[in-house]
């Protein structure tokens, strides 16, 4: 699936406006509809578009402006899956003194934190993007990629056995259900003219690192610890159950280590070495993952990964400092994964989105733009010296 | 949403137990005196008995409880924590504002525990300081929101005991 050297994208968020968050809250209390509330997020996603084409990006996408947050957006297109806050949910949480520390550490709510729950059998409403998907043909001319939850991650958030029992006997079964509707929308994607799916997996990492970090992806302490060998394959089947055999389209993977707060120090540590190998025997054409925070450790460790033909989606900006980076500096970064991966098979974007989470933008949209610029100026300098050139080189090693 | 209900309080009952208060403050005074009582129920456990509610209250394992529930010290918190509840949407409702959802966070810091077990003779084992933070979502304007604030910590029964250093008067009765 690879072309052209260094194609750009952002992960998938875009800072919302203040009137569309206000919105997004009246949405929530139930004084509006989805309908209308998307009639209104048009607005903002032309203005998340405008920023992402005058930044000169490869791909677009439609900054999420329609979401709460990546994943939990689920609820306004299927049935049997209701958002409740964490507040709601404290009487299922297990390790409820680990909450407790983690709500200190992140400073928030717990009624601030949402997450989908499910409560039912699962019924589809609506696509979970094809709506995002139409209104961006009508407004670029640009490749659009599409964002969609995980199934590892959707079934891990929103599996409350308590609750969930009424749907479904096993979490392996709500699994399963997730696979089957994110293929058959992955298709749906492709045939309305998606170049590029992206399926965010964050809490991988959780599933390595958690343990180590008193600071943890909320939907992890909602249910018991995990082993992470086994956890690890079931994502793996997950992952392929959903993108294999699929042509058409590239796929790919988000993984970070969490992206809701500029206190690096409250997100995971760790390098993606122990994933390595259940990346390898993904049925992905590319891996969107952090490189531009040192958290996320050295390159080196995905050397056997380029090996497959995987791409490498090198996070070259950090979507949580006011710092902008140069383009220089992704350069450098570039260069670095040059030593692992052949130049056709690197892409660059941010570390994760710019706002993942609606209420807690991570950045401004005009310091977003800025890293954006200095990525794809970093890009089309690093395309100068192939041109004519053969673009699989590999430097040596 | 009813117009006589706002935050979940009856706002004519609200009217009428003020009207009483307000015509025969005596009428009031019942609402001075509150009990509690607190029977050991093995180890460090207990369990207290309040009007027609009970509740249990035990020590962590790592102070050799069984932890079955929230010690004493917790609940000293976990009282300050809910009387502030109280007051911020009593103080809300009185202003017609909606508090759409609420959350109080409470961390106390202990002076000396080593003087609780007898190891120490310096400072004491009470709070030496304990920290509130108020999280709310309404849609009221900031300077109304920092006026009910004000008035709920300035009208806290269990923030003005604890603040104000409350007269414990202790005494023991033993049978044989």
């Amino acid at each position: 699936m690879a072309g052209e050297a260094f194609q750009t994208s952002v992960v998938g968020s875009w800072p919302r406006p203040d009137w569309l968050l206000d919105e997004l809250r009246r949405k929530n209390d139930g004084e509006m509809t989805y309908d209308e509330f998307s009639e209104k997020a048009d607005e903002a996603v032309l203005l998340a578009v405008k920023y992402q084409e005058d930044a000169g990006l490869d791909f677009i996408t439609d900054g999420e402006q329609r979401r709460d947050s990546f994943y939990s957006f689920v609820v306004d297109k299927l049935d049997g899956i209701k958002l409740m806050t964490m507040a709601d949910l404290m009487d299922y949480i297990k390790d409820k003194s680990r909450y407790e520390q983690m709500l200190r550490a992140r400073d928030v709510p717990a009624y601030a934190i949402r997450t989908p729950v499910v409560v039912d059998r699962i019924t589809k409403k609506r696509s979970l993007a094809l709506d995002e998907l139409q209104f961006l043909r009508k407004h670029t001319k640009k490749k659009i990629k599409v964002t969609l939850p995980g199934p590892y991650m959707l079934t891990r958030a929103s599996w409350i056995e308590p609750l969930s029992m009424k749907g479904y006997d096993s979490r392996e079964e709500l699994g399963k259900e997730y696979v089957k509707l994110l293929r058959e929308e992955i298709i749906q994607l492709r045939d309305a003219g998606a170049s590029f799916v992206q399926l965010d997996e964050p809490s991988l990492t959780e599933v390595v690192y958690g343990e180590a970090s008193m600071q943890t992806f909320m939907c992890a302490v909602i249910t018991s610890k995990v082993e992470p060998k086994e956890e690890l394959t079931f994502a793996t089947e997950l992952i392929n159950g959903a993108v294999q055999g699929i042509a058409g389209v590239k796929t790919g993977l988000h993984v970070c280590r969490g992206n809701w707060s500029r206190k690096e120090e409250t997100l995971l540590s760790g390098d993606y070495g122990p994933l390595v190998k259940y990346f390898q025997q993904m049925k992905v054409d590319q891996f969107v993952l952090e490189f531009a925070t040192p958290r996320a450790g050295s390159l080196s460790v995905l050397e056997g990964l380029s090996s497959g033909g995987k791409e490498l989606g090198l996070g070259a900006v950090n979507p949580r400092t006011d710092a902008v980076e140069t383009p220089e500096q992704i350069a450098s970064r570039v260069r670095e994964a040059m030593k692992f991966f052949d130049s056709s098979h690197i892409c660059l974007n941010p570390d994760c989105g710019f706002a993942t989470f609606a209420e807690t933008p991570l950045n401004t949209p005009k310091t977003a733009y800025r890293k954006l610029l200095a990525m794809t100026t970093a890009a089309s300098e690093l395309r100068k010296p192939m041109e004519g050139r053969v673009l699989l080189e590999r430097p040596p090693r | 949403m009813s117009t006589t209900e706002l935050n979940g309080l009856s706002l004519t009952k609200l009217q009428e137990l003020v009207g009483a208060a307000t015509k025969d403050p005596e009428s009031a005074a019942p609402l001075n005196k509150w009990n509690a009582r607190v029977k050991w129920k093995g180890g460090f456990k207990s369990e207290a008995y309040v009007r027609e509610h009970s509740f249990r209250s035990d020590e962590p394992s790592t102070l050799t409880g069984a932890n079955t529930a929230p010690n004493a010290v917790e609940y000293v918190l976990s009282a300050l924590g809910g009387c502030y509840v109280v007051g911020f949407v009593l103080n809300a409702t009185k202003r017609g504002v909606k508090v759409d959802d609420l959350e109080v966070v409470v961390e106390g810091q202990l002076d000396n525990i080593l003087t609780f077990f007898g190891l120490s003779d310096k400072g004491h084992p009470g709070f030496r300081e304990i920290k509130v933070k108020l999280y709310a979502r309404t849609k009221a304007d900031k300077k109304t929101v920092d006026e009910i604030w004000k008035d709920t910590i300035a009208t806290s029964p269990v923030g003005n005991t604890l603040s104000r250093n409350v007269t414990v008067v202790p005494e023991i009765s033993v049978t044989r």
